[in-house]
């Protein structure tokens, strides 16, 4: 038989895991296989180590916090998605995007031309739902920091929401290079990553690394 | 409620009765939990890992069509959370921004989190935290929990043969890390 198949098998040998006649099988290979014979001891001593591990629990008393959080946080899981659901993109944000507008040409200086170019191309970004736009006009926002505090939460809100991946990227791009952005956003947001866009992440920082 | 099989558990839920979610939760919260800890070594790690399976359950439950049994289920969205937050967890190490939000684990660690690790303990996690994402989650599922590679095989998605590779290959790693370390150290 071949070595490689009953490697396969040596660690449920060792464990007792293995059908009579399977154990038959591998007893005998192991008996007559001076290497198997050794990968098996090695097994054996690494079965008694782990073996010897020993993790004290939890009490019973955080188990029985668990449902209440987890509640708790569907809660606020539908709330947010609520806040940010089809009922805020579509009769919400319009309002907010025009109120702020109308807020920001008030108290907008006339002499802040940049500010202003840059936050008209937030707002007619929002208005379009562009995503790169948006993500544009954070990015400019970011680099320049010229807007007010409550467009750059909307700004940020916005991009988060449309084009998450693209936004984390780029604040975490901006992490590594000059440590521009608030840690806690950072932290937020890988959060929120989900499977692939964590792979898309790690690839490109592996990337970077290389370079 | 309590004798009802899993899959009534979420016909029930399916036909809006919440209490059912509660009683699943109940019945897999420990299985889970141990799992997630295996695979961060982290109380606060496992906890967050916990809630987030559950959460993914109950957003996920309403469309379960029982291709696979609700266990096998549980076990492969928790394995599937705790790869990804380990993966989140090479992030934050790579851009080092660990420093920033954290101090030492040990400080972090509530009264349930005190674990007693000796030395010997550590090296056991050290050795498993080493493997890789597949092998780790293939010598936990096999070694730690016990279940048949069937099961596993449907949970990873994997050939059992590649299953058995997997196991072999993981147990080998730690047994070497093992002995290296005790051949260096002397423990």
């Amino acid at each position: 038989m071949h070595t490689k198949h009953i490697n396969y098998d040596l660690m449920d040998f060792v464990t007792n895991r293995l059908t009579e006649p399977e154990r038959k099988r591998v007893e005998e290979h192991v008996q007559n296989c001076s290497q198997c014979s050794m990968q098996y001891k090695e097994l054996m001593t690494a079965d008694a180590v782990l073996k010897q591990s020993h993790i004290a629990g939890p009490t019973s008393v955080y188990y029985a916090t668990i449902l209440p959080r987890v509640r708790d946080r569907l809660i606020s899981h539908r709330r947010s998605i609520w806040d940010s659901g089809n009922a805020l993109a579509k009769i919400l944000l319009p309002l907010a995007v025009t109120f702020l507008f109308v807020f920001f040409l008030i108290r907008i200086p006339t002499d802040s031309i940049s500010e202003s170019t840059q936050s008209d191309a937030l707002h007619q970004a929002v208005k379009d739902f562009n995503e790169d736009d948006v993500v544009q006009a954070v990015e400019k926002e970011y680099a320049g920091g010229l807007l007010s505090p409550s467009l750059e939460v909307a700004a940020a809100g916005v991009a988060e929401h449309l084009q998450g991946d693209k936004f984390l990227k780029t604040a975490v791009s901006k992490q590594i290079e000059n440590e521009e952005i608030a840690e806690m956003d950072v932290e937020g947001m890988i959060s929120d990553l989900n499977t692939e866009q964590v792979d898309q992440v790690l690839s490109g920082l592996s990337e970077r690394k290389s370079i | 409620m309590t004798d009802s099989n899993d899959v009534e558990l979420v016909e029930l839920f399916q036909k809006g009765d919440e209490a059912s979610f509660n009683e699943l939760v109940r019945r897999y919260q420990e299985k889970i939990y141990w799992i997630a800890h295996r695979f961060v070594n982290d109380h606060d790690k496992a906890d967050d890992i916990v809630q987030e399976v559950f959460i993914k359950v109950y957003s996920a439950l309403k469309q379960f069509r029982g291709e696979s049994g609700v266990y096998t289920w549980l076990y492969r969205i928790t394995v599937n959370v705790a790869l990804n937050a380990l993966r989140k967890q090479r992030i934050k190490d790579f851009i080092r921004i660990d420093e920033f939000f954290e101090t030492a684990d040990d400080e972090n660690e509530q009264p349930d989190a005190i674990f007693e690790k000796n030395e010997q303990q550590k090296l056991i996690e050290e050795a498993i935290a080493k493997l890789p994402d597949k092998q780790k989650a293939v010598f936990i599922l096999r070694y730690h929990e016990e279940l048949p590679y069937e099961e596993i095989s449907h949970i990873l998605n994997t050939s059992i043969g590649g299953l058995k590779a997997n196991y072999f290959h993981a147990a080998k790693k730690i047994g070497d890390y093992i002995n290296r370390a005790h051949k260096t150290h002397k423990l």
